[in-house]
């Protein structure tokens, strides 16, 4: 494709403006924000037929950001033609939340400059960004539970009546227009923490397309989503784009960016590796541009070797808080030396099970045992003296003290014995020396044994979680989905680490969202459903007949527009 | 017409919170028969609607609605108690305890607490703690009488008893939101400032001694002649203005915070600083004007005791009613029409204990303690949840 320069808008506003009239009969259309051109006389040079087509309504240049310590962005070229998916693809880190917060004026570049529709702009706040049409949805949504979605979706712009007072019937009825426009259904009368979290998702949007944003930013918009959400908000992405707005996607995952792309663009340690159309792109050729290597997206693994029963789960049943049953009537056993996967979408019973298997939740009735010892209704503590090593699902939140260093991490269980401490007395040089020697093994990079684990990355903090819990030498070892958030650098490893930890002669469970993640690891599959364990495959399982099984064997349904 | 009234009673009714809150009026009810004006003497009627309200509450528990039919059957059993006792006694003792101009007292007393707890509503809601509204209050009470004093003019007073409030604030805003201290520390230790403050200028400027009489005082308004006395004269005729102007704040700044865009952003500040933030609200402007606000109304309340009622200052004139304002902001739910709600709570129970000294001293001062035993329960979520704002506290750090 041809380099166009900015100038391309001031050629265009210069056809518009007529000066070129009379020798190229150019007809242009100014579609919401976004250019198309109408009927192009064969007679107009190429060059401008080009210089259209390659439009771009946003342009960044030479975009460098630096923190402390750190070149967050170093020199980042970025463009975005109308109406196009523009994925921004990297690793975490890579520095493509870092761009996009620029683009929106939350951080102001250390150099560079940000042309949109070809005039320059700087952006003070998000203000600017959003007074320029320019809309994020964050990860972490911006939204106030208590209040209502026509509240959130107006908040800053609101209509009113006699001058000062709130018109809510007013932004009650502009909300359903807007939403009826785009094909977004959501209640504008809902309060926010009422309403599912792809409806929360959508109500970010149509906040953005509310305040009339032409480009829209998406970041990680799909790590929230369960897959048929993630499914309708594809269809959504299509519709706005067809509807002319711009669309720039931020990702790490692979697939994702290959489904919904038009043109991709890689970001690694904060420089720009390349900017390439969909077409051709490949997972291995894109995973390579991410992390600058070869990666091993499929796990190699040899054949299990399985040995005695370790885990064995009879007639479980549980109940969550409000006395619903989640876990029905489960009986499933791990042998040592073999990855039992638990496939199902999420909220099917998969966190409850492990929950109570690790004695964070109570069993209504069932019976759990760890090498022949029952430990049905045991505390955390005796089920992980009985040989139960948990990487749980949440590692902020249940694998982590953040705020502790890494030396007291991973003397989170084993502080009260030799050698960390005796007679209640704690050594720290023993728990650094311990530390070092795991941060060796485990490669854990960011730091050494005094660092918080609050300041690692991702995938560091998640090698903390397995390295503490590896290191115990459990008997059985649960893996919750264990590469969440990670890239694929890190989800590489910890693959690997545990086919290895399999082969040392250890039980391993896995429960993971990930179809894939859950068939390429696992010697064995279970799927559940509604509490369920509703079907069981071998190594080599058919994925459609296993998608089907976790929607409860009915054929998904299309997602509504 | 009289079918389509039955089936709407039937429908109501049929409704078990709705069946709750009547068992509850009715708990009332049977006290209220029992005192002046109405004074019945004989215990039939307050034992049997006691009863009926019993049974009302456990039809509604019944039903489901757990929490209102709980309370009436509290009301129930507690309404036939009080009313036994109040046939007990004599009825010289009752109606020097309930009259008509015990309304008149209870609104100067939830005064001060109305105005220091709609002004803490405002700054909580945008998110900062406002403990100091003690010491807004104190100030509001110094600087409003030497306001009136000076200038001999109450309404320059009130003004400038503001401006007083307003500043000592701005003191708490800066600490708060500009240097991100703690806000329950940083809240005590402007309490403890504004003692200081007025306590060294008191004894400066008015050499410890007494504020001369004769300072010019916020006037009452007088709706009806003073020498007849009708019920209504007695507890509405002859109110100050000030108590007048609590009552007109309630709705008006329920308006402004529930009802305008406004509103609608200090709110948003106070749950989710960044998702206003990322709307293109300044939360800084938002948070220091509320709490600026807040000291203000404050001052208000305290210029009220000293201007308005008293007519003089003590040192530490304002004794903790800036807290008793807050237990009342977070009794009614961070909403103006629940803190006046329990601010005219606080001040009937100051009211009646005032008067309960015609029994005994000790049951004057025990009821007093009533209605912060009724806050305890509030906030520990028994009658309904109370809700603080969720960013409430917490400092806002812009990325």
């Amino acid at each position: 494709m041809k380099r166009v320069d900015l100038g391309v808008f001031n050629v265009i506003k210069a056809v518009q403006a007529g000066k070129f009239k009379g020798n190229h009969d150019l007809k242009f259309t100014l579609a919401n924000g976004g250019m198309s051109v109408g009927e192009i006389n064969p007679a107009v040079p190429r060059v401008f037929i080009d210089a259209v087509e390659a439009a771009t309504v946003l342009e960044m240049r030479g975009i460098t950001k630096r923190f402390p310590g750190v070149v967050a962005d170093d020199r980042v070229d970025f463009e975005l033609r109308p109406g196009e998916v523009h994925a921004l693809l990297g690793e975490n880190g890579a520095g493509k939340s870092t761009l996009m917060n620029i683009l929106y004026g939350l951080y102001k570049p250390d150099e560079g400059e940000i042309a949109l529709k070809g005039s320059r702009v700087s952006f003070a706040s998000a203000k600017d960004a959003i007074d320029s049409g320019i809309g994020m949805v964050h990860q972490h949504f911006m939204l106030i539970p208590v209040m209502s979605v026509a509240e959130n979706i107006v908040l800053e712009v609101e209509p009113t009546k006699a001058g000062v007072l709130l018109d809510y019937d007013a932004a009650v009825e502009q909300v359903r227009d807007i939403s009826t426009r785009f094909g977004l259904v959501v209640d504008p009368n809902a309060k926010v923490e009422d309403i599912s979290v792809g409806q929360q998702q959508r109500v970010e949007i149509l906040k953005a397309l509310y305040r009339g944003a032409e480009i829209l930013i998406l970041d990680e918009p799909t790590a929230v989503l369960t897959p048929q959400e993630a499914g309708e908000l594809f269809s959504i992405i299509k519709s706005l784009q067809a509807d002319g707005t711009s669309i720039i996607f931020i990702s790490h995952k692979l697939n994702e960016v290959l489904e919904i792309a038009d043109r991709i663009t890689v970001l690694r340690r904060g420089k720009r590796i390349d900017t390439i159309p969909r077409e051709g792109a490949t997972e291995d050729g894109l995973a390579r541009m991410m992390v600058g290597r070869d990666v091993l997206l499929r796990v190699d693994k040899p054949a299990a070797n399985p040995g005695d029963v370790v885990l064995e789960v009879k007639g479980l049943n549980v109940q969550d808080e409000r006395g619903l049953a989640v876990v029905r009537d489960v009986t499933f056993s791990v042998r040592a030396g073999e990855i039992v996967g638990i496939a199902g979408v999420e909220g099917n019973g998969q966190s409850e099970l492990i929950e109570t298997i690790t004695g964070l939740r109570h069993a209504d009735t069932g019976e759990i045992s760890v090498g022949g010892r029952r430990i049905t209704h045991a505390t955390a503590r005796r089920m992980l003296d009985a040989g139960v090593g948990h990487i749980p699902e949440d590692r902020q939140r249940l694998g982590l003290v953040l705020e502790f260093s890494i030396a007291e991490n991973i003397a989170l269980h084993d502080y009260p014995f030799p050698p960390n401490s005796r007679w209640g007395w704690l050594f720290p040089r023993r728990l650094a020396q311990r530390a070092r020697e795991l941060i060796k093994e485990f490669d854990i990079r960011g730091g050494g044994p005094q660092t918080s684990a609050s300041s690692l990355s991702g995938g560091n903090q998640q090698k903390l979680v397995a390295a503490r819990e590896v290191a115990r030498d459990p008997k059985v070892l649960i893996a919750a989905q264990p590469t969440r958030g990670l890239d694929v650098g890190a989800i590489e490893y910890l693959h690997r680490r545990l086919v290895e930890e399999r082969d040392e002669g250890r039980a391993i469970l896995l429960v993971s969202l990930e179809l894939d993640e859950a068939l390429s690891l696992s010697d064995r599959i279970l799927v559940m459903y509604e509490g369920r364990i509703v079907a069981e495959h071998g190594a080599t399982a058919n994925e459609e007949q296993i998608g089907l099984e976790m929607l409860g064997g009915r054929r998904k349904e299309p997602a509504p527009a | 017409m009289s079918t389509y009234a039955g089936t709407l009673s039937r429908s109501r009714l049929s409704d078990p919170k709705t069946v709750g809150v009547v068992g509850i009026a009715l708990g009332v009810l049977a006290f209220v028969l029992a005192i002046p004006p109405v004074t019945l003497r004989s215990a039939v009627w307050p034992v049997v609607i006691g009863f009926v309200a019993l049974v009302f509450g456990i039809v509604a528990i019944s039903r489901g609605a757990t929490r209102v039919g709980g309370g009436a059957i509290a009301a129930g059993i507690a309404g036939t108690a009080l009313a036994l006792l109040a046939i007990q006694s004599s009825v010289s003792n009752l109606d020097q305890v309930v009259d008509a101009s015990l309304i008149a007292q209870m609104l100067v007393f939830a005064t001060p607490l109305t105005f220091a707890a709609v002004g803490g509503m405002f700054s909580e809601r945008s998110g900062v703690v406002n403990i100091g509204l003690e010491g807004m209050m104190l100030m509001g009470a110094f600087w409003g009488i030497w306001g009136a004093d000076k200038t001999g003019n109450w309404f320059l007073g009130v003004l400038i008893a503001m401006l007083a409030g307003g500043l000592l604030a701005l003191v708490h805003a800066f600490f708060a939101i500009h240097l991100r201290a703690d806000q329950i520390v940083g809240g005590t230790a402007v309490n403890f400032l504004a003692l200081g403050i007025t306590g060294y200028f008191f004894v400066q400027l008015y050499h410890g001694g007494n504020i001369p009489t004769g300072v010019s005082q916020i006037p009452s308004l007088h709706l009806t002649s003073a020498s007849s006395s009708t019920f209504f004269g007695d507890s509405f005729g002859n109110l100050n203005y000030m108590i007048w102007a609590a009552i007109l704040l309630v709705p008006l700044s329920y308006v402004v915070m529930f009802k305008t865009p406004l509103g609608l952003r200090i709110r948003a500040c106070g749950e989710h600083p960044r998702a206003a933030d990322t709307v293109g609200i300044n939360v800084y402007v938002v948070r220091y004007a509320s709490v600026v606000l807040s000291g203000v109304l404050a001052a208000m309340g305290g210029a009220y005791l000293t201007v308005g009622y008293l007519n003089t200052f003590n040192e530490n004139v304002t004794a903790g009613r800036g807290f008793i304002a807050l237990a009342a902001l977070i009794f009614g739910n961070w909403r103006p029409f629940g803190a006046f709600g329990a601010a005219l709570l606080f001040g009937l129970s100051t009211a009646v204990a005032l008067r309960l000294h015609v029994y005994s001293d000790l049951a004057s001062t025990l009821f007093q303690a009533l209605p912060y035993v009724l806050t305890l329960i509030a906030v520990a979520g028994v009658i309904g949840r109370t809700i603080p704002p969720a960013a409430v506290g917490r400092p806002y750090k812009k990325q």
